[in-house]
């Protein structure tokens, strides 16, 4: 088939082409040219329908994936909600089976459409390329020009192709270059933003544990206990007089925050839809002294979360470790702040799903911040416990928790020898290794939604189930803890739903919402007093030396005796409304009321 | 075989070992059987057995060897059309067109430049075997051995001629795509040769629907223009053009002294066949010296433009890197954020990226470094390229007989039989001559 | 031969013959060279592709991107890591309706998961290779619930080995990467 039996001409002009044999006779003898030419046709043609008919089930089977059809999903939702419906049942398998052959039909035609293609296109060629050599005719041995004596043509034209294929290519690589233009930065302080790193300056050593003591440096004190051993503090004022007001001062951001001391320096964050910031006061006398926008976060979305108003952008208290403070707010923006207002490093964790918004604190220890990130439905994946490095920024690890949505303030303690980070979220009390995240136990707890935060008193970790108890777990377990370390359960349909529980060693007191104050004995469990004080309280409770302080959420303070009995010993009263937690620093109070921050305590005179 | 089945043993049994020590951190503890029950393995299945790779080799070695004396000895297209009806169904049906030499120079580069990727020796057997016989005998492999030729050439039907003047400007075409092939291979960008081979998925059946209408559409032409893919398009052709231009020996029509009776002028379906010059001294073509100088020194300048150029689009390119491509997505997310789906391809990427930007921005802007480089050499390539050619369009030409062209030829052996003397040699019934016919004649003359 | 037309200028085919040969004997040196470089660090067995399960996103791209229209990624079963539940969360749908083998209650698209009655309460549950795509739901599920001992793998029975992996191209994960041949899996051993 491969030796062309071609009828070439000689040379010497003029030369004609070869003309068809064409038989002279009307009766042609059987032509197997055209036998040929009909085969080659008929293959052709049969190939091209299957080519047809593959496209055709292509595209059909492409626009309708079954295992998205409409009607399953629908079944689905029906069994979902009717699961007792045998006959659904019957359809969706139905259905399921129908589907499955569906695709096997699908892969099995595929390869046989394929396969008669390939035989269809062989044939077809194969005869074609019979007919078409045994026809061949060939042309003048001869170049016009040539022959007309004319001179050998110079290679301009092959030249300028050869300019004009090289410029085409290089005109479609400069127009797809002005196309697809790069979004990313074209120097190296874009890419550093873009990381989210700043070029920060050397950073400080870290406190020592007396300076954090001696500070409020995250939500509730320096372990999130609430707790204060000082006895100079006065918890009392006069609203009228002013005795024992040393400051007050407005604060012009909203939020539910608590404010965090350090030194002279005191933070609160605020929040709106149009910004998130930070704001620093002078501890000394309530000074404004700077507040700075958090903005432009890299990773951050473009479109804000909704968040209720209950809530608001900055109900996350911020935490400091002496070197920056840290905040996040309700749409993940995580930002660390120098002292003196700038900005040392930002990220985003991401938006969470979270329908009331984000409220879980930032705790602190050793210079590592831990954002817990409660979101989503149980035993998704969605809620994080993740740990950066404060000097930079940088994660340090990070733990999946498959637990719901949840707005409790992490703590860290030391605990049977570990550094152990507390967390709580419905179902489940977890401790994490504070060094590389890993889980040490978890106990199985909690019913409903969580709010209350954990503490750690008289070696024991509590955690509040609102309205129905307050249990408390040794810390000393491994892998599920929950029948072999519980402590005590002590059941109560008062335990609080927002407010975290406050402990000093020997008691543990609850306040909840509608201001039923219980005391619980730390070692057994059993309650020894509850009193109704008859107030609406938002604010967790703390304990000053040996007194307990309740901040109403209309701004009564009251301070009660943290003992075994029931007694009150004062009432004070400021014109604000407080939702957040006091901070105690320095022998002074500072509230966070809604319009003014208050610091109760000497006056400057007094000093 | 028996290696490998015995590691996949070793590794079932660390498996227990392993799982033993795990349990303690898992969510459900593994059980402990009562009834006496038998953990199943996990199986693994091994890959192709080292010496079927070895067989692959030989085979390449074997087809090449006959090749090159099917066109040699017996100048026979029979044999070549049978040896490569063999190698499309060995090298392409049976092996699925991978392994192939059409995209080992990538491996080639990749492997030179990432320490942590050895090349395998079949590779490097693929790739230099058809190198070496193409520097002593031409392109052997592309007539008898390279499936895609093969594929392509069995659907010439009948071939039109592509005028000198289009052939020579796509043909730079290979070169191009060859210095691209090579430039995001050496990055580690991944094989675009491989990529966008229009026939390995016919040689599968199955691939994605472009890669199949591509290939389908390229043997539908060349049905009509012998052999696109291999003329204008392959970078691996463009190698063994190369080579066979300073082949030792060469494919010739004549087995013996050509007569210049110009039967076999038309005789070649790839264009490939060119006429000597005039008899006697070569007739200077007026003003072609001047060209040629002016040539000379536009090949420095068109060197150095494209590395330029090549410098400039340096970030575009760097995009098709998955990882450049990453960092891209969050770039443009910090800029115009759009919601992915959940789990999507795009959102887990980015979910991903958001744990450790900083890790994937720093690989990205290294990246960008080397693309920087690799673009620029790709841009000087061009230039080379494009301003050799004209120049080689410009320079004398000195054949004194019909021959092929010795880079373009891909010695299929079909233009030997339209030599009266390769077929008085084989016995061969000699031509007739038909007489004139005046019309047509007169019908070229216009 | 007769003497060139002009004073200088040698026999062009000459000239011509001998860069050829030049060209030649640097081609050969060259590419010597190279294989050899490329010998001396070179692997008998090469390389194949491998998803590393520690990596891997369950995006479900390894059933849609494979060159083979039923993709060459399977779902493998690490057995020593299974917990046999009876509630498997690879093996059935979000909120079963009842904990049988029935359609309803099926997470994997082509029903490829055979789950076998052990002893009381455990189940063994594998896969049926001829009938799983890659889709990775099961997978997905397991880790989100379960002890995650079901994870993708390229099975080389099944695989082309593509100098190019198309799915490695598309991975969100960067999961794929070649392994050297004779260990060609990457299987999970230590649970997370």
């Amino acid at each position: 088939m491969s030796e062309p039996t071609v009828q070439p001409v000689a040379p010497g002009p003029p030369a004609p082409p070869a003309t068809p044999p064409t038989p002279p006779t009307p009766v042609r003898p059987p032509d197997p040219q055209r036998a040929l030419r009909a085969i080659a046709w008929i293959a052709g043609t049969f190939s091209a329908i299957v080519v047809v008919t593959m496209l055709y089930f292509h595209f059909t089977a492409a626009a309708n994936d079954p295992w998205k059809s409409p009607q399953l999903l629908a079944l689905r939702a029906r069994l979902a909600v009717e699961p007792k419906n045998e006959a659904v049942k019957e359809q969706i398998r139905q259905l399921d089976f129908q589907f499955r052959h569906q695709f096997r039909q699908r892969l099995a035609r595929d390869r046989f459409g394929a396969w008669l293609l390939a035989g269809g296109a062989a044939l077809a060629a194969l005869v074609a390329r019979k007919a078409a050599e045994s026809t061949r005719t060939v042309p003048l041995p001869q170049s016009e020009r040539e022959r007309l004596g004319l001179p050998k043509e110079r290679p301009t034209r092959a030249r300028w192709t050869v300019a004009a294929v090289g410029g085409v290519a290089a005109l479609v690589l400069v127009a797809t270059a002005l196309l697809l233009r790069t979004s990313l930065p074209a120097d190296a302080a874009g890419w550093r933003r873009l990381a989210g790193q700043v070029d920060a300056a050397p950073v400080a050593a870290l406190p020592g544990l007396a300076e954090v003591q001696a500070n409020s440096p995250r939500f509730r004190g320096w372990d999130g206990g609430g707790w204060t051993t000082g006895t100079n503090y006065a918890l009392v004022w006069d609203r009228k007089s002013g005795q024992g007001i040393a400051w007050q001062s407005a604060i012009p951001a909203p939020g539910h925050n608590s404010p965090v001391i350090w030194g002279d320096h005191l933070f609160i964050s605020g929040g709106t839809t149009a910004q998130r910031e930070v704001l620093c006061y002078s501890v000394k006398d309530g000074r404004l002294l700077w507040r700075r926008t958090v903005e432009k976060v890299a990773g951050s979305a473009a479109k804000l979360p909704e968040v209720p108003e209950g809530t608001g952008f900055a109900a996350c208290t911020t935490a400091t470790d002496g070197r920056h403070v840290y905040a996040i707010f309700a749409n993940g923006d995580l930002a660390a702040l120098n002292f003196d207002g700038t900005v040392a490093w930002a990220k985003s964790v991401g938006v969470m799903k979270n329908s009331f918004g984000h409220a879980s604190s930032l705790a602190i220890w050793q210079g590592t911040v831990i954002v817990q990130l409660d979101q989503g439905e149980s035993g998704s994946s969605d809620s994080k416990l993740l740990a950066f490095d404060g000097a930079n920024g940088r994660p340090v690890w990070q733990q999946t928790r498959t637990v719901p949505v949840s707005w409790a303030t992490p703590i860290v303690v030391e605990a049977a020898g570990k550094t152990q980070i507390i967390t709580l979220s419905q179902p489940w009390i977890i401790a994490y290794a504070f060094n590389d995240g890993h889980e040490l136990w978890r106990a199985e707890a909690l019913e409903s939604e969580i709010v209350p935060s954990p503490i750690f008193a008289g070696g024991l970790v509590l955690a509040i189930s609102p309205t129905s108890k307050l249990v408390a777990w040794r810390p000393d377990g491994a892998g599920d803890v929950t029948k072999s370390h519980l402590a005590w359960t002590a059941e109560d349909s008062n335990a609080p739903d927002v407010s975290s529980p406050v402990g000093n060693g020997e008691f543990a007191f609850t306040v909840s919402s509608g201001g039923m104050v219980s005391c619980v004995e730390l070692k057994s469990g059993t309650r020894l007093w509850q009193h109704d004080l008859e107030l609406s309280v938002q604010a967790s409770p703390a304990i000053v030396g040996d007194r307990l302080f309740v901040l109403g959420e209309a701004g009564a303070a009251v301070v009660l005796s943290a003992g075994r009995e029931f007694r009150e010993l004062a009432r004070s009263q400021l014109a604000d409304k407080f939702l957040a937690s006091p901070a105690f620093a320095q022998g002074r109070v500072f509230l966070r009321g809604e319009t003014n921050l208050y610091c109760l305590g000497p006056t400057g005179k007094d000093q | 075989m028996r290696r490998i089945s015995k590691f996949g043993w070793l590794g079932g049994l660390l498996l227990l070992l392993l799982g033993g020590v795990a349990r303690a951190q898992l969510l459900f503890p593994p059980p402990e059987f009562e009834s006496g029950y038998r953990m199943p393995v996990t199986t693994t299945p091994p890959g192709r057995a080292l010496w079927l790779q070895y067989l692959d080799v030989g085979v390449l070695a074997a087809c090449l060897a006959v090749a090159v004396w099917l066109i040699y000895r017996p100048r026979s297209r029979r044999g070549i059309f049978w040896l490569s009806l063999f190698s499309l169904a060995y090298f392409g049906f049976y092996r699925k067109g991978c392994i192939c030499p059409i995209g080992s120079p990538q491996n080639i580069a990749y492997g030179l430049l990432h320490p942590s990727y050895s090349v395998p020796v079949t590779v490097v057997a693929f790739f230099a075997l058809p190198l070496i016989v193409a520097l002593f005998f031409g392109r052997a492999f592309c007539a008898g051995v390279c499936p895609q030729g093969a594929l392509q050439d069995f659907f010439l039907i009948k071939p039109i001629k592509v005028p000198a003047f289009l052939e020579h400007g796509l043909g730079l075409i290979p070169y191009l795509f060859l210095g691209a092939g090579i430039a995001y291979a050496a990055t580690g960008t991944g094989f675009v040769i491989c990529r966008y081979d229009p026939f390995v998925p016919i040689f599968r059946l199955s691939g994605s629907f472009f890669l199949l209408a591509a290939g389908v559409s390229f043997l539908l032409i060349g049905m009509f223009v012998g052999r696109p893919y291999c003329r204008f398009l392959c970078p691996y052709g463009a190698l063994l053009k190369l080579g066979s231009l300073v082949s030792r020996w060469r494919v010739r029509v004549t087995p013996e002294t050509c007569t210049q009776c110009r039967l076999c002028e038309h005789s070649c379906p790839f264009g490939a066949l060119r006429e000597p010059a005039p008899p006697g001294a070569p007739a200077p073509i007026p003003g072609e010296r001047r060209t040629l100088g002016w040539l000379l020194v536009l090949l420095p300048v068109l060197i150095i433009a494209g590395a330029l150029a090549g410098r400039a689009l340096s970030p575009v390119a760097a995009r098709l890197h998955p990882t450049v491509a990453l960092a891209e997505l969050y770039a443009r997310q910090q800029q115009h954020p759009v919601v992915y789906g959940v789990m999507t391809p795009e959102a887990l990427a980015l979910a991903r990226m958001a744990e450790q930007p900083g890790t994937v921005l720093e690989a990205a802007a290294d990246l960008r470094g080397r693309f920087r480089l690799a673009t620029a050499i790709f841009g000087a390539w061009f230039g080379l390229v494009v301003g050799i050619k004209l120049i080689l369009l410009s320079l004398r030409v000195s054949r004194t007989d019909f021959e092929p062209d010795p880079g373009a030829c891909f010695a299929c052996a079909r233009c030997f039989s339209s030599c009266p003397s390769e077929r008085v040699r084989r016995g061969l019934p000699v031509v007739t001559v038909q007489p004139p016919v005046p019309a047509a004649a007169s019908a070229l003359a216009k | 031969m007769p003497n060139p037309p002009k004073s200088g200028q040698v026999n062009p085919v000459s000239r011509r013959q001998f860069f050829r040969n030049g060209a030649r004997v640097a081609a050969m040196t060259g590419l010597g060279a190279l294989t050899g470089v490329l010998a001396t660090r070179g692997t008998a067995a090469g390389w194949v592709w491998q998803i590393d399960p520690a990596k891997c996103l369950r995006c479900g791209n390894c059933a849609t991107h494979c060159v083979l229209e039923q993709s060459a990624v399977k779902c493998v079963q690490a057995y020593a890591q299974c917990g046999y539940c009876q509630l498997c969360t690879g093996f059935f749908a979000p909120e079963p309706n009842e904990l049988t083998t029935a359609a309803e209650n099926q997470l994997c698209p082509t029903s490829a998961i055979q789950r076998t009655f052990v002893e009381d309460p455990y189940y063994q549950y594998s896969i049926d290779e001829n009938l799983c795509i890659g889709c990775g739901k099961c997978v997905e599920g397991c880790l989100r619930f379960g002890n995650g001992s079901f994870f993708l793998q390229i099975r080389h029975d099944r695989c082309l080995h593509c100098n190019e992996c198309a799915i490695a191209r598309v991975c969100p994960g960067e999961a794929f990467r070649r392994v050297p041949a004779q260990s060609p899996y990457l299987l999970k051993s230590v649970a997370k």
